[in-house]
C-alpha cells in the first residue's frame, strides 16, 4: 500500500490551505502535527476524497484517488475531527448503518459490529442511544466506525481533543493496537498523542510540510539548545519576551523556565534534552503556545 | 441502507410529532367531510353523518337510472306539487301565527321547521332539481329557485340547454375575446361530447369526498408534513456533520445516495397513498361508495366541466394526480436540501409551491401562469370546471391533460439530478 501526494494544493477562494504538498506514505502510523489552521483538516478531507484538490494529485499504488472512487473509499477508515453521528440511533444501530454504507454484507456486519463494540469497550453501550454517550464513548464509537471495514489506510483527524487524560491514555493505547498493517494517518496539535505513537512525524504550518521524519531526526533538526534555569520576576519577564519559552513554573527560589535559544541565556543556565513539543514550539513559536496550554 | 435511512427520518422527534399532526388531521378532516353530509327527517329536524346518508341514499335511490326526458318531467311535476302544498300550509300557518303569537321567537322556529319540512319532501330529487336549475340557469349565473319555474315542457330540452348556454356564455359580455374560435370549438365539442342521458343514483359520498374543499386540503396538508420529514434527508448530514464519514464510505457517493432517494420516495408514497386512501375510505365506509359510475355532470360542482369522466374516474384523476403533484414538490425539496445543504430552505418549498400561488393567482397578469403551478395538481377535483385550455403542436388540451403529463415527465427528468448533485457534494 502506498499512498502519494503530488504537488497537492487546495485553495478556497485566495486563501491556499494546502500549498503543494509532496509525500509518500507506506504502512506504519504519521503523525500530522501543526497548529490550528495548519491545513490539517483540508488535507485529511481530500485524503479521504471528500473535497477535490484545486491543484495536484493523490494516489493509491499509482492510481488516482477521485478516480478509483468506491474501490478507493473501500480501503478507507476515516474519524473526522467534528464526528457527527445520528442522535436517535443506538450505538449497534449507528454501526451497522456504517457498515451498510461501507458495503459490508449484514451477517458479516452483525460479527464485526459486535466484535468492535467489545474491543472499544462499549460492551455496556451498544443499545444506548448515541445522543447519550459521554464525549470519550462518542469517540470510541467514532472509532470503532472507522475500523469496520477493516481499512489499510486509517485517518484519524484530532482524535483525542477534548479527552479527559485518562480517555485520551485509553484512546492513544487503542489506536496503537488498531495501527498494526495498516497505513494510519494521524493529525492533532496535541505533541504528546503522536511523541508516542508515531513513527514518522510530518510538521505542517500554512498548509507546507516544514519538516518531517522520526521524533529523534525532528528532534536533532533543532538547531538552537533547550535550556533550564531558575530566575527572578524580572528576569523572567525579560527572558520570556527574548526567548521561546516551553515552560514555567513558580518556585520557592524562583520562577523555573525552559527556554529555547541559540545561546546560554542565563550564565546558570543549564542545557537540556529536547522533546517534541521543545520542538514544536521551535517551528511554531508564539501560536504553539496557544495549543500547548491544551497539552 | 434505505431501512435506516427510513429510520433517520422517522426517529427524529419533531418528524414524530409532525406524524402524529397528520393522523390528527386525518381523524379530524374525515368526521368534518362526514359530517357535512345532512338530511332533513319528516319533522323538520336536521341529523348528519352515516345516518343522514343511510335516508338520503334511500330517498335518491327512488330516482335511480337514466336522467330522461320523462325523468325530468317527473321531477318538476313533483316539485310543483310539493311547492304548491307548502304554499298552502305556509299561508294556514301564516294566518295561525298572526293571530297567535305574532312576532315572537318560538314562531320564527316554527316557520323555519315547516319550511324544513318541505324541504324534506324534495330530498330525493333535489339532485335533478339541481341540474334543472343549472342547466336553465345562465352560466354561471345560478338560481336556486328556477326549477320552480319550469314548465314540462322545458325538460326535453334539458340537455341541450347544456350546450346552448355554454354558446351563449361565449357571446356575453364576461368572456368576450378570451378564447379563440378554436378553443370555442373544443369546448362545445367536448360538452356534445358528454354521453346522454345521465346516469343518476345516490352518490353523496363521492360528492362529499370530491365536491368539497376537504381534500384538497388535506392533500396539501400531507405535502407540508411529508415535506418537513423529507427535507432533511440529504441536508442533516451536513446539520448532524456526519457528512465526513458518509461520503468517505465506499458507497457514500452512489448507493447511499440512491437509499435516500429510495427513503424519499418511500415516505412520500406511503405516507401519500396511506392518508389520502385512508380517508377515502373513511368517508365513502361512512358515506356509502355507490354512484361511482355517475357523470361528474351530475354533481353541483360540476355541470359545466368538460372532462366527461365518472366520479370514480375523478376519484382516480384527483388522487393520482395529487400524488405526481406530491411527488414533483418533494422532488425540488430533496434536491434544495442536496444543493443547499440546509433543510430550512428545503422546508420552504412545499409552502413556496402549496400555499403561495392561490394568492399569487390573484394577481391578473400571473392568473395564467399559476394555472400551471403544482398546486393544481392538488386541487384537480376542484378545478375539473376550470376552461383553463392549452394548445400544443396546435392541438388544444384542458389544464389537467396537460398538467399530469407535464409534472410526470418534470419529475421523471429532476429526480435523477437529485443523485448527480448530492453524489458531488464537497465537504468543507
Amino acid at each position: 500500500m502506498e499512498l502519494n501526494m503530488n504537488h497537492l494544493t487546495k485553495k478556497f477562494g485566495d486563501f491556499t490551505a494546502v500549498d503543494h504538498l509532496d509525500l509518500t506514505m507506506t504502512q506504519g502510523v504519521y503523525g500530522l502535527l501543526g497548529v490550528n489552521g495548519a491545513g490539517k483538516t483540508t488535507l485529511m478531507r481530500m485524503l479521504c476524497t471528500l473535497l477535490e484538490p484545486t491543484e495536484g494529485t493523490i494516489t493509491c499504488n499509482g492510481k488516482d484517488i477521485l478516480k478509483m472512487g468506491g474501490d478507493y473509499r473501500k480501503l478507507l477508515g476515516y474519524l473526522p475531527q467534528d464526528f457527527g453521528f445520528y442522535p436517535e440511533f443506538t450505538v449497534q444501530d449507528y454501526l451497522l448503518y456504517i457498515a451498510a454504507l461501507k458495503g459490508i454484507r449484514p451477517a458479516v456486519a452483525r460479527r464485526r459490529v459486535k466484535e468492535l463494540i467489545s474491543r472499544v469497550g462499549l460492551a455496556n453501550a451498544a443499545k444506548k442511544k448515541m445522543k447519550k454517550l459521554s464525549g470519550g464513548m462518542k469517540r470510541r464509537a467514532g472509532i470503532a466506525q472507522a475500523m469496520l471495514n477493516n481499512p489499510k489506510i486509517l485517518i484519524l483527524d484530532e482524535p483525542t481533543a477534548g479527552l479527559d487524560p485518562n480517555e485520551r491514555i485509553r484512546f492513544r493505547n487503542l489506536i496503537s493496537e488498531l495501527s498494526e498493517d495498516r497505513l494510519v494517518l494521524l493529525s492533532t496539535h496535541i505533541v504528546s498523542d503522536v511523541e508516542y505513537i508515531a513513527n514518522e512525524i510530518c510538521l505542517m504550518k500554512d498548509g507546507r510540510f516544514v519538516h518531517q521524519g522520526t521524533s529523534e531526526q525532528l528532534i536533532s533538526s533543532m538547531t538552537d539548545g533547550v535550556w533550564k534555569c531558575t530566575a527572578s520576576k524580572e528576569q523572567a519577564a525579560f527572558l520570556m519576551k527574548k526567548y521561546k519559552v516551553s515552560n514555567m513554573k513558580t518556585g520557592a527560589h524562583g520562577i523555573e523556565l525552559r527556554m529555547i535559544s541559540r545561546e546560554r541565556p542565563l550564565p546558570d543556565a543549564v542545557r537540556e534534552e529536547a522533546t517534541l513539543e521543545d520542538l514544536f514550539l521551535y517551528y511554531f513559536g508564539e501560536k504553539a503556545g496557544e495549543d500547548h496550554a491544551a497539552i | 441502507m434505505l431501512r435506516f435511512e427510513l429510520k433517520k427520518v422517522l426517529s427524529k422527534p419533531m418528524n414524530k410529532a409532525a406524524l402524529l399532526l397528520l393522523a390528527a388531521v386525518l381523524i379530524i378532516g374525515s368526521i368534518l367531510t362526514i359530517r357535512d353530509v345532512t338530511y332533513v327527517e319528516e319533522n323538520g329536524n336536521h341529523i348528519s353523518g352515516p345516518a343522514a346518508a343511510r335516508h338520503l341514499k334511500e330517498d335518491k335511490n327512488k330516482w335511480k337510472g337514466e336522467l330522461t326526458e320523462e325523468v325530468f318531467k317527473e321531477v318538476i311535476r313533483e316539485n310543483a306539487g310539493i311547492n304548491a302544498i307548502g304554499q298552502e300550509d305556509r299561508t294556514l300557518d301564516s294566518e295561525k301565527n298572526d293571530s297567535e303569537k305574532s312576532g315572537s321567537e318560538e314562531n320564527d322556529s316554527d316557520r323555519i321547521q315547516e319550511s324544513n319540512r318541505i324541504d324534506a319532501r324534495t330530498q330525493g330529487f333535489s339532485d335533478i332539481r339541481q341540474l334543472l336549475n343549472l342547466a336553465f340557469c345562465e352560466m354561471h349565473n345560478y338560481d336556486y329557485y328556477r326549477a320552480d319555474s319550469l314548465s314540462q315542457e322545458d325538460a326535453a330540452s334539458f340537455y341541450e340547454r347544456r350546450i346552448s348556454g355554454l354558446k351563449d356564455w361565449f357571446e356575453s359580455e364576461e368572456v368576450k375575446g378570451s378564447f379563440s374560435e378554436q378553443e370555442k370549438q373544443y369546448l362545445i365539442g367536448k360538452y356534445e361530447e358528454m354521453k346522454t342521458p345521465l346516469y343518476y343514483e345516490y352518490a353523496d359520498g363521492w360528492k362529499a369526498l370530491l365536491d368539497s374543499q376537504y381534500l384538497p386540503t388535506l392533500m396539501m396538508i400531507v405535502v407540508l408534513i411529508i415535506g418537513f420529514l423529507v427535507s432533511g434527508i440529504f441536508s442533516d448530514e451536513f446539520l448532524l456533520k456526519a457528512d465526513s464519514i458518509f461520503f468517505s464510505a465506499r458507497h457514500g457517493r452512489d448507493r447511499a445516495v440512491v437509499s435516500k432517494m429510495g427513503a424519499g420516495f418511500v415516505l412520500i408514497t406511503l405516507l401519500y397513498w396511506g392518508v389520502v386512501l385512508l380517508y377515502s375510505l373513511i368517508v365513502l365506509g361512512a358515506l356509502g361508495f355507490g354512484g361511482g359510475e355517475c357523470a361528474v355532470q351530475t354533481g353541483l360542482s360540476n355541470w359545466n366541466s368538460i372532462y366527461n369522466i365518472s366520479y370514480f374516474q375523478d376519484f382516480l384523476l384527483t388522487v393520482l394526480g395529487g400524488y405526481v403533484g406530491c411527488l414533483f414538490i418533494m422532488t425540488i425539496s430533496m434536491l434544495v436540501s442536496a444543493k443547499t445543504h440546509s433543510t430550512i430552505f428545503a422546508i420552504t418549498v412545499p409552502f413556496i409551491l402549496t400555499c403561495l400561488p392561490p394568492f399569487l393567482g390573484r394577481i391578473e397578469m400571473l392568473t395564467r401562469i399559476m394555472t400551471l403551478f403544482p398546486d393544481q395538481m392538488l386541487t384537480i377535483n376542484k378545478n375539473l370546471e376550470d376552461f383553463a385550455l392549452y394548445s400544443i403542436g396546435g392541438k388544444i388540451f384542458g389544464a389537467v391533460s396537460v398538467m399530469i403529463p407535464m409534472y410526470v415527465i418534470l419529475f421523471g427528468i429532476l429526480f435523477p439530478v437529485i443523485y448527480w448533485v448530492y453524489r458531488r457534494a464537497q465537504v468543507k
